[in-house]
């Protein structure tokens, strides 16, 4: 099923042709050595409540982004959302004005090949959002926000978000593909005050669907429980700063991986193209194949096809039309691969990109994450604790921080728990981890089974100047890390 | 290429009427607020000395609200032709029938008066794309003759805003700006330097200036030395707090909603809830915010219409008020200062150009640099996140040059920290302060004028390895 209904009066598809066609024809009239069209018509919805006050926005975008490459020398990226023929016309000639500046200031560009295609796509969706009365989102919400509703309780919060996306891509070597995105988002948050302070308690997750994820989440459910714990956090004892084995819970592995893997495997970081923002890489070319980036337990993958799951990095084709893949950047714990694009493969020797670059179509496509995702291992979850003798259990992210080149972190959970002899024993308030990328995933002893697998999302992923933000999904399951440095947010 | 809008067929300020003559006439009884917001945008990004990735880029934002016994719905479209402009109204009719009555529904705000700004610069406006290309040029080239890699970005903005209600309000604004910011590195970032400056007319911009002080802290900022973590007395350079200072006008613990309004301050979601009147900063500190500051930016009008106060937050060190808007006037009868969201807004009022400043007389950030008897020097801070709400704590690293100083010298470059640090506390102890300068970050998008300070005790508690 794909979602319908949705605002166009022609057909998205048939529009990106015809436009793609005056684009690419002006392109290459005008001696573009590359030149790809993007019309993306995107349809969005936010509902939120927090205490009793209700907000929702719905949004709707259609645009198109064009990038050339002029004399393989230079890059030019513009982008219009006036659709008629003159604008697309103008659009493309300020790329290619752009891309000749650049080329007096370029090296030369040379570009893995792709095979040509000419295919759609679309994310598999269960329940149309779009079709969900409004009152029935409010009505959960509200649910939601009224079970959370205790003395000491000072905001209470549920959202639900969910985009529709059409997109046409086409370039000058032929490729035309056409894929519908579905994505849907669904929150909870709850602050109390109390003799420990403000404490926070949430639960989230973003993946690729529809309304079936909130029918999944039960969020009037999940608001007791989190208020029950953000009550007793309140009263709850932090810890004291030491080195101890600790256990994290899915999700906190997830953000982990994201940031301490998925930012450094940016191929466009590692060969310096944002070291003004986002920052460089400890991974560089010569150490693939020979770093020991982690333990032998260490599996991680980046997989954008729907075999993986319905993440927020699943798709058929990335931004410059390369086919979804899966690829290892860790096996066995050896660093082995890149996030990257047809530009930067042939830096480090590969054939063929893996297909990462993403954009929002107002924005020049980079190399982002797909699916990022540790792969599961061969614990039981409750095996684990059971062998834990002396530790920690931390739960749900609070803050993260982490250098540019992405070596020394720090993250702070929401909740934790001693662990004492296999035991889960006393809830902790802001437990807190901090360490040395390469010797923290090599200090990883045991990660929970496909049972306990998750695929998380993370929607918010900042890059890029301008800035970009994407969504990007990360499989985890618990894991645990021996003697590792903890100490308490407070 | 020009980025003026004139060019453009039909001027904003007619089409925003056209516009909202389409609006009323589906809308009905219903009240009608639209927001027309148009943005040319052009950036010439650069790495590894070349100038890698160059875009134009054009958007016209409608968002329309409708509201009908205190229900209100609200959809935003970037397509504005008359039949799209009708659908998006009824959507929005749509959403408001279907949606909960809103406990603080107001009627839409009349006519306003409104303290004007000059925020447009056709300078900036008009600068041609080689001009840019020159300054980034001139920067690559003295990277290459110093065996360094340019990289960063020179971006400029042009935004027009209309605003219009069926209750006779009409709001317009026009701003330009930009920004140049730039790293040096070499040795894969084990040696780098940073250096940003942001504008409103791009004669205001020393491109060479930029391009020397990122090449000088670099050429500085290598061998760093090894360092154990502690505490020690700092200078932070203004252009370093990019990531840092919104943190006192934001909080994770609540979602990271905003806490300075009055109705986070009275429902006790604000970490500063029932302390006005406490002395919460150092005696020489004082915060407003003021849209009208000449180093500011943005429209003088909130997400409602209503004209923005300049309002002081904390006085001397006295936490003085909270920002409000029409919602807290009718709920507490608080004063309204013109600091609401677009509506629906469950969130709170929000400062949005804080100004951060000492008492008496500045310093430049070499005279502060002089002053500091043994201490650290800050020139970027990176990847900041809340810890701790009540305190303010926020970890964070330092990044492309931190330098060890001794006796007012900067001594040798030191390798880059990790702080744990409570921005009430660090703001307890600064000695002194330079003019704050007008800081801009992907990460923050907020308008903060920030100084550099010279202050005690700062808490760093780990190292990186590079």
């Amino acid at each position: 099923m794909t979602v319908s209904d949705h605002d166009s009066v022609i057909s998205t598809k048939d529009l990106g042709e015809e436009l793609a066609k005056i684009s690419l024809d002006l392109a290459k009239r005008d001696n573009a050595s590359y030149a790809e069209l993007r019309l993306v018509n995107t349809r969005s919805e936010a509902i939120s409540v927090v205490n009793e006050n209700p907000a929702s926005e719905e949004a709707s975008t259609i645009g198109v982004g064009i990038r050339v490459l002029y004399k393989d020398l230079g890059w030019g990226f513009a982008d219009t959302d006036e659709l008629e023929h003159d604008s697309i016309r103008e659009t493309t000639k300020k790329a290619l004005a752009l891309s000749r500046g650049a080329s007096k200031l370029g090296i030369k560009v040379n570009r893995a090949s792709e095979p040509v295609h000419v295919d759609k796509w679309a994310t598999p969706v269960k329940k149309d959002p779009f079709r969900v009365p409004t009152e029935t989102k409010y009505e959960l919400l509200q649910d939601t926000t009224k079970r959370m509703k205790e003395n000491d309780v000072v905001a209470r919060r549920g959202q639900m978000t969910f985009d529709f996306i059409e997109k046409y891509f086409a370039n000058s070597e032929g490729s035309k593909i056409f894929q519908t995105l579905s994505y849907a988002g669904v929150s909870a948050i709850v602050a109390a005050k109390g003799p420990t302070g403000v404490q926070r308690r949430s639960v989230q997750q973003n993946t690729g669907g529809g309304y079936e994820l909130v029918d999944e989440m039960d969020l009037p459910r999940q608001a007791v429980e989190i208020t029950k714990d953000v009550l007793a956090l309140t009263h709850a004892p932090t810890i004291n700063e030491g080195k101890s084995d600790i256990i994290l819970s899915g999700d906190q592995v997830a953000l982990q991986v994201h940031e301490s893997c998925g930012h450094p495997i940016e191929l466009d970081r590692v060969l310096g193209y944002e070291a003004n923002f986002a920052g460089r890489s400890f991974l560089q070319p010569d150490q693939l194949g020979k770093l020991q980036y982690g333990s032998e337990h260490v599996n991680i993958v980046m997989d954008a096809t729907l075999d993986h799951g319905n993440g927020l990095g699943t798709f058929g084709y990335d931004d410059e039309g390369v086919k979804a893949q899966r690829k290892y950047a860790v096996k066995n714990g050896m660093f082995v691969g890149y996030l990257m694009s047809r530009e930067t493969a042939p830096r480090v020797g590969e054939s063929r990109s893996n297909g990462c670059m993403r954009a929002e179509y107002y924005k020049l496509p980079i190399i982002r994450m797909t699916n990022v995702s540790l792969e599961p291992g061969d614990w039981d979850y409750d095996e684990m604790i059971e062998d834990t003798r002396d530790g920690y259990l931390m739960a749900t992210n609070y803050g993260w921080s982490i250098d540019q080149k992405r070596y020394n972190f720090q993250f702070n959970t929401e909740k934790g728990y001693r662990i004492k002899n296999g035991t889960i024993g006393e809830m902790v308030r802001g437990p807190t981890y901090a360490g040395i990328t390469p010797e923290f995933w090599n200090s990883c002893d045991a990660i929970a089974n496909r049972k306990s697998w998750v695929l998380w999302g993370t929607p918010n992923c900042g890059k890029g100047q301008p800035g970009q933000t994407m969504i990007t999904g990360h499989g985890a399951s618990p894991s645990r890390f021996r003697n590792i440095r903890v100490f308490g947010a407070s | 290429m020009s980025q003026k809008m004139e060019q453009q067929p039909i001027p904003l300020r007619e089409r925003a009427h056209q516009i909202f003559a389409s609006a009323k006439s589906v809308a009905g009884k219903a009240e009608a607020e639209i927001i027309l917001v148009s943005r040319i945008d052009e950036y010439l990004r650069f790495g590894n000395n070349e100038l890698a990735q160059s875009q134009y880029s054009t958007s016209r934002n409608l968002s329309v609200r409708v509201a009908s016994e205190k229900k209100q719905g609200r959809v935003t479209t970037g397509t504005l032709d008359k039949a799209s402009v009708e659908r998006t109204v009824e959507k929005a009719l749509s959403q408001a029938r279907d949606s909960p009555e809103d406990p603080d529904f107001l009627p839409m705000p009349g006519p306003q008066k409104y303290r004007s700004v000059n925020r447009y610069s056709e300078k900036t406006v008009e600068a041609p794309a080689e001009l840019k290309a020159g300054y980034i040029g001139s920067a690559i080239d003295l990277a290459k003759k110093n065996r360094l890699l340019a990289s960063g970005v020179l971006g400029t903005s042009v935004e027009q805003v209309m605003m219009l209600n069926t209750s006779g309000l009409e709001a317009s604004y026009r701003g330009s700006g930009g920004y140049f910011s730039l790293t040096m590195d070499a040795d894969n970032g084990n040696q780098t330097g940073y250096a940003l400056s942001t504008f409103g007319d791009i004669g205001e911009l020393d491109p060479n200036k930029v391009s020397q002080t990122a090449l000088e802290r670099a050429q500085m900022n290598k061998n760093q030395a090894d360092i154990a973590p502690g505490k020690f007395d700092v200078v932070v350079d203004p252009y370093a707090w990019s990531e840092m200072l919104l943190f006192f006008a934001v909080s994770a613990s609540t979602g990271y909603s905003p806490d300075l309004g009055m109705r986070q301050y009275k429902e006790g979601r604000s970490y500063l809830s029932g302390r006005l009147g406490e002395k919460i900063l150092g005696d020489s500190i004082s915060i407003d915010d003021d849209v009208y500051h000449p180093s500011q930016a943005g429209p003088p009008f909130d997400g409602e219409g209503c004209q923005k106060s300049k309002v002081s937050l904390v006085e001397n060190g006295v936490f003085r008020n909270v920002v409000s808007s029409r919602i807290s006037q009718h709920r507490y009868g608080a004063a309204p200062t013109g600091h609401e969201l677009p509506l629906p807004n469950p969130l709170g009022e929000l400062p949005t150009n804080l100004v951060i400043r000492g008492k008496g007389a500045t310093k430049t950030s070499e005279e502060l640099v002089g002053e500091l008897d043994k201490g650290l020097l800050i020139t970027r801070f990176w990847y900041v996140r809340e810890t701790e709400p009540r305190t303010k704590t926020v970890t964070g690293m330092t990044r492309d040059g931190t330098f060890l100083v001794e006796n007012g010298e900067i001594k040798r470059p030191v390798k880059n920290l990790r702080f744990n640090q409570s921005l009430l506390e660090l703001f307890n102890k600064v000695d002194a302060l330079s003019e704050p300068v007008r800081n801009f970050s992907e990460f923050q998008q907020f308008r903060i004028l920030q100084p550099g300070i010279l202050a005690r005790d700062f808490n760093f508690t780990s190292v990186s390895p590079f």
